[in-house]
């Protein structure tokens, strides 16, 4: 085969000048309920997010019941006063709507996504559903065996069977965050309609509760769409409730949950740090991105792009609950899956990229390229409403003021490379965290405690 | 400027329109206005997939597609990736049975950059190839393989049925991921030959969607693509053309360390692109879409007998589209008890078809989805690209969802007589059996029709 003529080359273009984009100001106001309620025009999004928090967070879960909120959750899309379970999904779909509720530790959320033509009857039915939910005893039961036929399923899959065991090594067992957040086989099977009722009665009320919807509002009547809807829904003042303070064990160990004949091993290495309240936070992010947000950061560079171990690693922090008061918590974590031979290469590689970093820190170059990127994205990631929504909720479950992320974007420009590689060596320092793998521990296990990254316990899968 | 042709609006969706235009060299431009953001969208598609490969050599076209991140004429190392990110943007590439895409989405001022970079990995990537790169990647690729098919529960279904789907020797007999083995055997040689036969600019279509300029956007695709020749001598992909029935039930038991039975299914389906494509998608919505489904509700809600049922189309142009059944049984449940179920469920519909609320629904379901499809940038410039290279049109996509909506319930019901039938179909049922280590494994509700060069962004978190 004859080569190909060759293209006319051109230097690297410029950019041209950058126009304008702020992360978007909602506009906030309350229900005579109390319902808190933030909006946000979003011109041409059609499809109208909605996102409901209410403040029933898991910790509020009574003891031996881990998973009511979960199955509650679930259970305000299974009927109320007006329509059975099939008629309230029925009714959902013909809106073109999608409607997903789920539990975690700051609290219960769910999510509304319905073409703007279709929002009053959709927010008609979200209200319903929170206003009145049925909670029918079959419907409960149906719930509670469901979730017992899920647990399997999670525990058969290496990354979510990963992050259940870094949870309970991780946190004392009497912290709710030990546990998994959907319950246990021995915690869930306790669960019925009452206990559902019981834990609605008491943690879900308007007065504590937000709801956000962004999208094209154009033509739209919301004050008097909400009025009509959530308006109605009505519940008692909440008695304050005590929040329990985080704290972690994160001497560095080793757990391998064993997977005989695994072809890969799920590496889960984490501990936990500061949230969005803590002044480090956007030189954390930054760090974090540097070594780990992308395929051209530090771990990838060398554990993917250059010895081809894994498809890829990364770091990321997550927060778990956060307050003002200082008592919250992120997830700090670099996770990613290695071929079995290669385990112990692999890992002795990322402890190294650590020291590194920690002996000679982040280049400029690096951190302006992660600048550039984490700010410069923002326009591409906020483009849906969805996406909008949905961090205007995480800024009010997590007590921030709306023009956090506005200002984050603006702090992040401000971070220096000294401030995102303390933030980065503090956030991993290579002998305070807890490393779990699951996968074939005759296979890893002597190559991994050769490493000298902490102690080695085995534990055998379910 | 050398333009071959520029065709002109034709308002579709929401009032969204797309430009036509053809570089000398064949490159077929399609350019959609959309100023509300102020980003740009860039997407490429070859039009080369796993179809396109040969006995001994699946898996190529993904690996191939995983080298054009590898450097370029004037681009060296990842700096495909680098720029793009330093830019502020994103990008990826996906293979599947039918092509190959690359994207990009960019502030709106860092156009250029991208198509200065997809130019130069068009025009150049031989320049760059070499050993190092390819058996770099040969090793990414065999984890990308483990890590999302081989070592999660039921993760290799779809490759199984797939094989099962489509006979010995049919080009989508084998999945975009390949094997083991043909990754092993490919050499850098292949991957040379493979660029020269199907990465040329007449075998390609660019879509540019967004915060544009027109005018200054196609002064840049001819600036730096247009001195890239053309070629021909790419070879017609072998026939793909299928009895539209199977006439048999196919069916294959696997017994594997999965945490519970399973029975999955494959309809053969009309190809993408006809009327009745929209009409079985629309079957399968009523029967298999969400909770409010006739399976879903019989299955899960009132008999108990599985955990998760759905339905879900596999659209194909140049073979028959798949109809995806996937069910996970509940508790101790057997498949007989589940398939008796399904069977009724399919015969009654086929018999009654759809009552008039079903339709409303399924079709509110679909138009959510085409909403959320064309309601970013990247969306509309990948159905852009898809229409353009499948169907020779890519002002169809912006009418595509009107195409769902004038499907009528007759038509429902003869695509579901006609095609959801058990001689129909190829059924794979998962057996768990405890404690034997399992070389096999997982994914999902949907099938892993694409293979990708980067995991989904799980730094979303991130920045937040």
């Amino acid at each position: 085969m004859t080569e190909l003529a060759t293209m006319e080359f051109h230097p690297q273009p410029q950019a041209g000048e950058a126009k304008p984009w702020a992360f978007p100001a909602p506009t906030r106001g309350t229900l005579h309920n109390g319902l808190t309620v933030l909006r946000c025009h979003r011109p041409g999004q059609q499809v109208v997010a909605v996102e409901v928090l209410l403040d029933a967070p898991l910790d509020a879960e009574p003891a031996g019941l881990d998973g009511v909120a979960t199955i509650m959750a679930r259970a305000f899309s299974e009927g109320t006063d007006k329509h059975s379970a099939e008629e309230f999904a029925a009714e959902l779909e013909r809106c073109g709507a999608t409607l997903d509720a789920h539990a975690d530790h700051p609290g219960v959320r769910l999510s509304l996504e319905v073409p703007v033509s279709r929002l009053p009857k959709a927010l008609g039915l979200l209200a319903d559903a929170l206003r009145a939910p049925a909670f029918a005893d079959d419907e409960v039961e149906r719930l509670v065996t469901n979730r017992l036929d899920e647990i399997p399923h999670e525990l058969a899959n290496p990354s979510r069977r990963a992050a259940k065991e870094l949870s309970r090594t991780l946190f004392p067992a009497d912290l709710r965050m030990s546990r998994p957040r959907q319950g246990t086989e021995d915690t869930v099977r306790n669960i019925d309609s009452a206990a559902v009722r019981a834990f609605y009665e008491r943690h879900v009320r308007p007065a504590t509760g937000t709801v956000v919807v962004v999208g094209d509002l154009t033509d739209v009547d919301l004050d008097g769409l909400l009025g009509d809807t959530l308006g109605s829904w009505t519940g008692s003042a909440a008695e304050p409730r005590p929040v329990p303070a985080i704290s972690a064990d994160d001497t560095g160990r080793v757990v391998i949950v064993d997977r005989p004949g695994a072809v890969q091993t799920q590496l889960l290495i984490g501990r936990i740090g500061a949230d969005r309240h803590d002044r480090v936070w956007p030189a954390q992010v930054l760090g974090t991105y540097c070594l780990g947000g992308t395929l051209t950061s530090r771990l990838d560079r060398v554990l993917r792009e250059e010895k081809g171990y894994t498809y890829g690693v990364r770091a990321f922090g997550q927060v778990l609950r956060s307050a003002p008061d200082g008592t919250g918590a992120a997830m700090l974590a670099i996770s990613g899956s290695v071929d079995t031979p290669n385990t112990g290469p692999a890992l002795d590689d990322l402890w190294t990229v650590l020291r590194t970093l920690a002996a000679e820190g982040l280049t400029d170059a690096e951190r302006d390229v992660a600048v550039q990127n984490l700010v410069g994205v923002a326009p591409l990631k906020y483009e849906t409403a969805a996406a909008v929504a949905s961090t205007l909720a995480d800024q009010v479950e997590q007590y921030l003021p709306d023009d956090y992320q506005a200002t984050l974007y603006r702090q992040l420009a401000a971070t220096g490379t000294v401030e995102a590689t303390a933030a980065a060596v503090n956030a991993f320092p290579v002998d305070r965290l807890v490393t779990i793998l699951v996968g074939d521990a005759a296979a890893i296990k002597e190559p991994v405690e050769a490493l000298g990254i902490g102690e080695v316990t085995v534990v055998t899968a379910e | 400027m050398p333009m071959g042709h520029t065709a002109t609006d034709q308002a579709g969706t929401g009032g969204l329109t797309a430009t036509e235009h053809r570089l000398a060299n064949g490159l077929r431009v399609v350019l959609s206005e959309d100023h509300l953001t102020p980003v740009a969208a860039v997407c490429l598609w070859y039009d080369v997939g796993s179809r396109h490969e040969v006995k001994g050599r699946t898996g190529l076209a993904h690996l191939f597609e995983h080298l054009m991140f590898q450097g370029s004429g004037q681009v060296k190392g990842n700096g495909h990736f680098e720029l793009v990110q330093g830019a502020g943007g994103s990008l990826n590439g996906t293979t599947s049975f039918e092509r190959t895409n690359y994207f990009e989405t960019m502030p709106a001022h860092q156009l250029e950059l991208a198509l200065w970079l997809e130019a130069d990995r068009m025009g150049s990537l031989l320049a760059a190839l070499d050993d190092e790169s390819m058996e770099n990647q040969r090793d990414v690729v065999k984890n990308e393989r483990r890590q999302r098919y081989d070592n999660v529960p039921y993760g290799t279904a779809f490759e199984k049925l797939t094989a099962l789907a489509y006979p010995e020797g049919h080009p989508y007999h084998h999945t975009p991921i390949g094997s083991m083995a043909d990754l092993d055997a490919a050499t850098l040689e292949d991957a040379r030959a493979f660029f020269r036969t199907y990465y040329a600019p007449n075998n390609a279509v660019l879509s540019v969607v967004g915060d544009i300029d027109p005018e200054q956007t196609l002064a840049w695709v001819e600036k730096y693509f247009g001195s890239i020749a053309s070629h021909d001598g790419k070879p017609a992909p072998r026939d793909g053309s299928l009895p539209e029935v199977i006439g048999e039930q196919l069916r294959e038991v696997v017994e594997e360390e999965v945490p519970a039975r399973a029975l999955m299914a494959a309809y053969r389906l009309p190809h993408d692109g006809t009327r009745e494509a929209d009409a079985a998608d629309l079957a399968l919505t009523v029967l298999g879409g969400g909770e409010s489904s006739r399976l879903y509700n019989r299955l899960v809600r009132r008999d108990r007998t599985a955990v998760a049922a759905g339905f879900g189309l596999l659209r194909l142009a140049g073979a028959p589209s798949l109809g995806w059944l996937d069910v996970k049984t509940s508790g101790d449940v057997e498949v007989p008890v589940i398939e008796t179920a399904i069977d009724e469920e399919l015969a009654r519909f086929a018999a009654e078809g759809p009552t008039a609320e079903e339709m409303e629904r399924a079709q509110a379901q679909l138009e959510r989805e085409w909403l959320d499809r064309l309601g970013t940038v990247a969306g509309r410039a990948d159905e852009l690209c898809r229409y353009a290279v499948l169907f020779g049109d890519p002002q169809l996509a912006l009418t595509a969802v009107n195409r769902v909506l004038e499907v009528t319930a007759e038509e429902v019901q003869a695509v579901a007589k006609a095609r959801l039938r058990p001689d129909n179909r190829a059924v794979l049922v998962y057996e768990p059996v405890a404690g034997e280590p399992a070389e096999d494994a997982d994914p999902p509700e949907d099938p892993e029709a694409e293979a990708t060069v980067e995991a989904g962004d799980k730094n979303e978190e991130a920045a937040k």
